[in-house]
């Protein structure tokens, strides 16, 4: 894959010097601040309104690591994951339809290594965010909350970026397909809302990407939870996703 | 309203769901104040950000949204309120301060001194890199001092094949869009070393072929070389010796001039020091230097010098440009044209435009297409000589409309029409005979000769000629 390096090179540039640092690192960053803290002050809050409201009953438990933990999942499963979605529709077709792409795959770039270079430096900024933000998450929680399962939480983390990694290689690949950026977004939601209808139901939950959102859940509960298979698909759809948007990219027209 | 009710995940909380407006929440139960205040501002701030935001993406041409579309950003600000529309503001509004260009006037990097010392110094290293003597003396607009630096720095020496061969050949090649056909049967030879003006009408099919050369778009049937190498099946062997400038040529806008040219460069395999000079060169050549800016606030005329700039960063042995002068100021297009004219000798140039005098001005040999399809191919001279000796007559007599009617009929004569002060213009297939004739034929009329004189047809009037025969 020629010029693989320089154009990694140029993404991380244009990731750290445009919007796109604000987006998923920032999701990222602001689910690990606000888990710890809003789990903490929420029964505050509560009691606020419980103790001022008639009729109103309120029982509340002592907040827990565990609980910001989960809500820190939580977050990273429906509010970063959906900017993801968002944020990368035009992963491909951006720079596609703004000219950009036309004049670099002039040069000896082959469509592979662009393909390829536009996941792989995405993945390391989600990975990387993912994996400062737990550290800010585990920090905090532990600074406000006695010992929490933050070992567990690594690894449902872990299981998240795979999960996170997939989508995005869905994003680059319906990227490919739509030229238009936001009907690749719309694209890229219709996957996820499917993937969370599979993870309702036992057979595709245990079998396919869909069952790996709860099994990080399941996981940081301390709970058995089957992992090993979705995982195995998950890495599986992301490889096959990116192998089609090289093979779509490599046929198409700039 | 407010609403509680929501349950964190495994928190543990027992609610009874209520909804109410806010005053008679307040009015019935007589919540905490400073709840109520808190809730009050944030609901406010919430609202003025999400207000603020959609009016600016609203009035925001899709140009200036980071991403270059609306819809996704829409998205983000309606379903994630407050975060939403805080990281539209923050990240998706682009903000481009426009650049000021030396070669406009002015400022200290456009003064021609400050640009002969740089200059100098820059060649001088690219030479270096390449091992060959330093030029003595250099001025920045001496565009042919600096490209001869930068060939001679080249490494790589052409081949056999391709220093033997045509630089570019195109052979029956044929490309349809639908129903559409952009490229029939387009066949074609570029002579090594030349500057190769193509052109044509407005959709003949020149950015077809050009994008085709550039490994951006495929051919359905014919083959296509570059200096020996075949373009088909990715090609990109073939793209690394050539530099490509299409159309409009569009830049990473948060990139700087030298950013870009050094991300050209490395993709082309430079490195270290022999990039740095090169950098430093072609801004140089393009007039660039100095100019610190992100690309994203460059004018045409300096996106167009930084895109022959970026095309030549690595010493093509094959430049394609496209339109490089069709939306330029005079000025720009003057730069622009010397730029190219400061290639010839050192590599190929296959340039397309609808615009003649420049055809004129800098290449030595042309094609003009129509329809898809090569209709002449030629040096220039022979291009004009060739289409007839087409060669028109000026002729003024008292009576012009009995000289016209007394030509009908002769062998020579191609076409016949009024000059704008009452003379005759007679295109002729045979300037010879029609030289000899035409006055005993006034003489036979009885005609008095005020003016008779040879014009030679400009390019203008070939390009006329061949693309509305093409088209009868």
């Amino acid at each position: 894959m020629s010029g693989l390096v320089p154009f990694l090179r140029k993404e991380f540039s244009e990731t750290v010097r445009t919007w796109r640092l604000w987006v998923v690192p920032g999701f990222l960053l602001f689910s690990a601040l606000s888990s710890p803290l809003v789990t903490y002050l929420m029964p505050t809050l509560l009691d606020q309104l419980g103790t001022a409201q008639q009729g109103l009953s309120i029982t509340v438990a002592d907040p827990t690591a565990l609980q910001a933990y989960l809500e820190y999942l939580g977050n990273l499963g429906q509010l970063t994951l959906f900017a993801l979605v968002i944020a990368y529709g035009g992963i491909v077709s951006g720079e596609v339809r703004g000219g950009t792409a036309a004049l670099t795959l002039a040069k000896p770039l082959s469509r592979a290594a662009f393909v390829t270079g536009k996941w792989l430096s995405q993945a390391l900024v989600v990975a990387a965010g993912a994996a400062f933000g737990t550290l800010i998450c585990i920090a905090l929680t532990q600074l406000l909350f006695e010992d929490g399962p933050a070992g567990r939480t690594v690894l449902a983390v872990g299981l998240w970026i795979a999960y996170a990694l997939m989508l995005l290689a869905v994003m680059v690949l319906l990227s490919v397909e739509l030229k238009a950026p936001a009907a690749a977004s719309g694209a890229g939601i219709g996957v996820y809302a499917a993937l969370v209808v599979l993870a309702q139901f036992e057979a595709t939950s245990g079998a396919t990407p869909a069952g790996l959102p709860a099994a990080g859940l399941a996981i940081v509960r301390g709970e058995p939870a089957q992992w090993a298979l979705p995982l195995v698909t998950t890495v599986a759809v992301a490889a096959a996703c990116l192998v089609a948007a090289v093979l779509r990219f490599e046929r198409r027209e700039i | 309203m407010l609403t509680a009710g929501a349950a964190v995940h495994g928190s543990g909380v027992t609610l009874v769901e209520t909804t109410l407006p806010i005053a008679t929440h307040v009015a019935a139960t007589g919540t905490s104040p400073a709840l109520v205040a808190l809730l009050v501002v944030l609901g406010a701030v919430e609202v003025g950000l999400l207000a603020w935001a959609l009016v600016d993406l609203y009035r925001r041409p899709s140009a200036q949204i980071n991403g270059g579309s609306k819809i996704p950003w829409l998205i983000l600000c309606l379903l994630l309120q407050i975060i939403g529309p805080i990281v539209y503001l923050a990240a998706g509004r682009e903000r481009v301060k426009p650049a000021h260009d030396p070669l406009a006037g002015g400022g200290p990097a456009g003064s021609a001194a400050g640009r002969a010392v740089a200059g100098g110094a820059t060649v001088a290293g690219v030479a270096a890199a390449g091992a060959v003597p330093p030029p003595l003396a250099v001025q920045r607009a001496d565009a042919a001092t600096v490209a001869d630096a930068l060939f001679a720095a080249r490494g790589a020496e052409p081949d056999g094949a391709a220093a033997s061969g045509p630089a570019v050949e195109l052979r029956d090649v044929r490309k349809t869009f639908g129903d559409a056909v952009a490229l029939d049967g387009l066949t074609l030879s570029v002579p090594p070393g030349s500057i190769y003006g193509f052109l044509g009408p407005n959709g003949a099919g020149k950015t077809t072929t050009l994008r085709i050369l550039a490994g951006l778009a495929h051919a359905d049937a014919g083959a296509v070389r570059i200096l020996g190498r075949d373009v088909a099946g990715g090609g990109a062997d073939a793209r690394a010796v050539i530099g490509f400038l299409p159309d409009v040529p569009a830049f990473y806008k948060w990139m700087t001039a030298p950013e870009y040219l050094r991300f050209a460069g490395s993709l082309f395999g430079l490195s270290g020091r022999e990039l740095d000079d090169r950098v430093t060169a072609m801004l140089e050549l393009a007039g660039l230097a100095g100019v610190r800016t992100r690309v994203g606030g460059f004018s045409r005329g300096m996106k167009q010098r930084l895109g022959v700039a970026q095309a030549l960063i690595h010493g093509p042995r094959l430049l394609l440009l496209d339109e490089p002068t069709s939306a330029l100021d005079p000025i720009g297009r003057r730069d622009v044209l010397d730029m190219i004219a400061s290639m010839r000798g050192r590599t190929t140039v296959f340039f397309s435009t609808h615009i003649l005098s420049d055809v004129e001005r800098v290449c030595d040999t042309v094609a003009v297409i129509a329809r898809g399809r090569v209709v002449a191919q030629s040096g220039i001279d022979e291009l004009r000589s060739r289409r007839g000796g087409l060669n028109r007559l000026s002729i003024e007599v008292d009576d012009p409309r009995r000289l016209w009617e007394g030509l009908a009929g002769a062998p020579w004569l191609r076409t016949v029409e009024a000059g704008e002060s009452g003379e005759l213009l007679v295109t002729c297939d045979d300037v010879g005979a029609a030289q000899r004739e035409l006055p005993a034929l006034v003489g036979r009329l009885g005609l008095a000769l005020r003016r008779f004189g040879v014009d030679e047809l400009d390019l203008e009037d070939v390009f006329v000629d061949l693309v509305g025969e093409d088209r009868r």
